[in-house]
């Protein structure tokens, strides 16, 4: 990471998350806080990928499975599980839940391969030494159409 | 001078003043002769006029200088009260409001002279008067009048009643003198009322003020253009020394006076006649006057003082921003979440905690909170009435657009709710007035013919039951037709004839409900654009409450609108349904029963229980939520009744938690739950319980 330090106007900087055996970036700019697992309430006819809802320092915050949303395999809660709160101007915060949290990455626009796909949640692959990132497309995330 | 610092006060007060003109109008126009309304009428012009020309709003004022005039005529008696009067009226007031919302946008009164408007006025003044008023005719005659008022003597036009008549002609037996004196007050001058305070104060050294024009209250109101007049009783013969001291009081243009005898009284009293609305002006001040005619200063001087304590109430009201409130209102959130916190640590963690001091503090601590809770909401709580007071005017007009003759009757327009509701509400429920007003009744002739009353009526009834206030808007006008209905639906292909066959009646009347559905079969600018009920019903929904139907075809058609009383705190009840937990509003609970499996029948292959009369629909909530996991029912199944106005139905849960205050917290616009669930709450050990809906459920 030493090598980023000097920051050109156009880099951006991203958690890096793992969700099963891939590495996703998202932009810090959405995200309020990450907090450890805990208990989350159910909420009955909620739409599938919606765990539920958490208390979050007082506030009711909705959590989204992100697997689920991409329709991969249900999550398995681990100690390394965590829920990334983002936080978007319209709707309020949102919770979700990430296999494991990495670390933050600065990624300048040349390293970053724009990507896009109808239905996908990818908006670009970031290559970050060695490692590839797919970064998370937030807005697509939160629409609440059901990619089929 | 820079009044821009008023300008709110302004604005709300000429909104009162308007709708107590609109108010006292549609009085009027029922009782023509009812001399309190004339009355009040003519004071809300006046004091429009007054503050308009406070704020420097010229056009404004001579609009309302001139509907005053016509108020004077009326209170004189010189023109009745007809319908033409009263629609000129009405046009003056929409002018008015026109003044009022440029105001509101852009701190000036705008341009629109509304010159038609004051030319129907003085036509009507001068057609009712003839040609003999024609010196009194104001073209800008407030202008005129500041202008004269500089030398006016205004004292010698004083007519006295009776007993102030006796009241000069005593003092002047005591041997002492009578002055009748004009005070005329600067233009710009912005305390009137202090001003004429310390006037009076300052001659009260040299007597007793025995005859007050306007009256004493008025002038202490402010009721007052920029002269007033008294007469006073004093020993003093030097009279400079009186007016020195009147004039020194500042923002006094001029002082005008002379000894009045008793004998000019009686004289001049025979020139003009007294005019009736005189006399009840000063009634208040007769009666003081006659109980101690010798000593009338006696009643005079407390009324003076009373004016220099009255200043101070308008600091006792607060306009705070709602905004502040809100914040305030989390704050209380805030901390019943914290005391419940530490109510479950009370109950749960015995030993330590166990000591009976503690538990008292946290007793006490709860009714505090309580207590808290209840006033920060009584503070968000207005009358609906500033809402509600505007249909009068509207189902009027509606009735003149229309033409058929109709009454709206309201009643509990005091009924009280969040300020947030209030705000919103108001189109809502326009709309279904409108509704009712357009398609509800009969026209005049149908109406006749099915030996109905002429005069169709309709109602807005609102009243508070339980943690709910419901508003009830009907008419007794043909209601709905189902059938016609049902064929619309069908030949819109909302629904397939097969559906149709199996509705019941209620959900046919809902289908109204629906986006874009429309019965009306002309479109007019009123309503049939089937942009109507499911906004109405969106709208409501949007604040928690819900809508309903009652039809009968042929006798009329109610909506029922149900709203929370409060957003933000309930009282609730815990319940448990296996591991889950669950809040239902107390206001909506019955009773709670245990009901032996056995005794569950089965009407229409649906559980329902027969419960002391009633029959009793039972919903399995574990079914509704999703988690039925196939227990075997206990052999007391535990029922929680619940009713949505007169309808009734049990819910089932496994275990009951207590009661308990909780706040109320949106879910988010993320999950879409079927409005099942109205929300979510956190308990004091933090987990978080999700609040029932429990109108949707019945």
């Amino acid at each position: 990471m030493a090598d980023l330090d000097i920051m050109e106007n156009d880099s951006k900087q991203y958690i890096v998350v793992k969700i099963g055996n891939e590495q996703y970036g998202i932009d810090i700019s959405y995200i309020d806080t990450i907090v450890r697992m805990q208990k989350i309430t159910r909420v009955p006819k909620a739409q599938r990928h919606f765990k539920g809802v958490i208390n979050l320092r007082g506030e009711i915050v909705p959590v989204m499975s992100i697997r689920l949303k991409m329709k991969l395999e249900d999550d398995e809660f681990t100690n390394t599980s965590r829920i990334i709160i983002l936080k978007l101007e319209e709707k309020g915060m949102l919770g979700v839940i990430v296999d494991e949290v990495k670390e933050v990455v600065t990624l300048s626009s040349n390293e970053v391969e724009k990507s896009s796909g109808k239905g996908s949640f990818i908006n670009g692959v970031g290559k970050h030494g060695e490692e590839l990132i797919s970064l998370f497309d937030i807005n697509a995330i939160v629409e609440e159409k059901e990619n089929a | 001078m820079d009044v821009s610092q008023y300008l709110e006060i302004f604005i709300d007060e000429t909104n009162e003043h308007v709708q107590t003109l609109s108010d006292c109008i549609m009085v009027l126009e029922k009782e023509p002769d009812n001399k309190d309304t004339i009355n009040e009428v003519f004071r809300a012009a006046h004091s429009l006029k007054g503050m308009a020309g406070t704020m420097g709003f010229k056009r404004m004022q001579r609009l309302t200088h001139d509907m005053e005039n016509v108020f004077q005529e009326v209170r004189s008696d010189k023109i009745k009260v007809n319908s033409a009067m009263i629609d000129l009226l009405f046009k003056c007031l929409d002018a008015i409001d026109g003044y009022l919302n440029n105001v509101k946008a852009s701190s000036d009164e705008g341009t629109e002279d509304n010159e038609h408007i004051i030319k129907e006025l003085n036509d009507f003044i001068a057609a009712a008067n003839g040609t003999v008023q024609t010196e009194e005719k104001p073209v800008t005659p407030v202008e005129e009048k500041t202008e004269n008022a500089s030398g006016d003597a205004d004292y010698l036009q004083i007519e006295l009643n009776d007993s102030e008549k006796d009241a000069v002609k005593a003092a002047e037996e005591a041997g002492q003198k009578v002055y009748g004196i004009t005070v005329n007050i600067q233009k710009d001058c912005l305390l009137k009322a202090a001003r004429a305070f310390l006037v009076f104060k300052a001659v009260e050294e040299f007597g007793n003020i025995i005859v007050y024009r306007p009256s004493s209250q008025d002038i202490e109101d402010e009721k007052f253009d920029l002269t007033f007049s008294f007469y006073l009783v004093t020993e003093e013969e030097d009279f400079d020394k009186i007016s020195h001291a009147a004039g020194t009081v500042s923002e006094i243009e001029s002082v005008v006076g002379s000894l009045v005898s008793y004998a000019d009284i009686a004289g001049a009293e025979k020139k003009e006649e007294v005019p009736v609305e005189t006399v009840s002006k000063t009634e208040e001040i007769t009666k003081t006057i006659q109980t101690a005619p010798a000593a009338p200063a006696q009643a005079a001087t407390p009324a003076a003082k009373k004016q220099a304590a009255a200043k101070p109430v308008t600091g006792r009201t607060v306009r705070v921003d709602i905004e502040k409130l809100d914040a305030l209102m989390n704050q209380v959130s805030e901390l019943i979440i914290a005391k419940n916190s530490l109510v479950s640590i009370s109950s749960s963690e015995a030993g330590a905690f166990q000591n009976q001091t503690f538990n008292e503090q946290i007793e006490y601590l709860e009714r505090i909170t309580t207590n808290l809770h209840e006033s920060v909401m009584k503070v968000r709580m207005v009358p609906i009435e500033s809402t509600v007071n505007k249909f009068p005017r509207m189902i009027r007009d509606l009735a003149r657009k229309l033409n058929k003759k109709m009454e709206l009757y309201m009643t509990g327009e005091e009924t009280e709710l969040d300020r947030t509701v209030v705000d919103q509400i108001g189109d809502p429920l326009q709309h279904l007035l409108r509704n009712s007003a357009d398609h509800g009744l009969e026209s005049n002739e149908v109406r006749i013919q099915r030996g109905k009353p002429e005069v169709g009526s309709i109602f807005l009834n609102a009243y508070q039951e339980g943690n709910n206030v419901i508003i009830k808007v009907g008419d007794d006008g043909n209601g709905i037709d189902v059938e016609a209905v049902k064929n619309k639906a069908i030949e819109r292909g909302t629904i397939t004839p097969e559906q149709a066959e199996s509705m019941s009646q209620k959900e046919i009347i809902n289908l109204l409900f629906l986006p874009s559905f429309s019965m009306a079969k002309q479109i007019s600018d009123i309503s049939g654009r089937g942009v109507g009920l499911d906004v109405v019903k969106s709208n409501i929904e949007q604040l928690g409450g819900d809508v309903e139907v009652q039809t009968v075809l042929g006798e009329g058609t109610t909506f029922t609108v149900r709203l929370p009383l409060t957003l933000a705190i309930i009282q609730a009840l815990m319940v448990e349904i296996r591991d889950e937990k669950y809040a239902i509003a107390l206001g909506s609970i019955s009773n709670i029963e245990s009901i032996p499996v056995n005794e569950i029948k089965y009407v229409e292959a649906k559980e329902v229980i027969h419960l002391r009369g009633n029959v009793i629909p039972i919903i399995r909530l574990d079914k509704i939520l999703d988690i039925d996991d196939g227990q075997k029912d206990p052999e007391n199944l535990t029922v929680v009744i619940v009713k949505k106005g007169d309808s009734l139905a049990g819910l089932v849960v496994d275990n009951l938690m207590g009661q308990q205050e909780i706040v109320i917290k949106s879910l988010g616009k993320y999950i879409d739950n079927n409005k099942i669930i109205s929300g979510a709450t956190i308990l004091g050990d933090g987990e978080v319980a999700l609040i029932l809906d429990v109108n949707t459920l019945i």
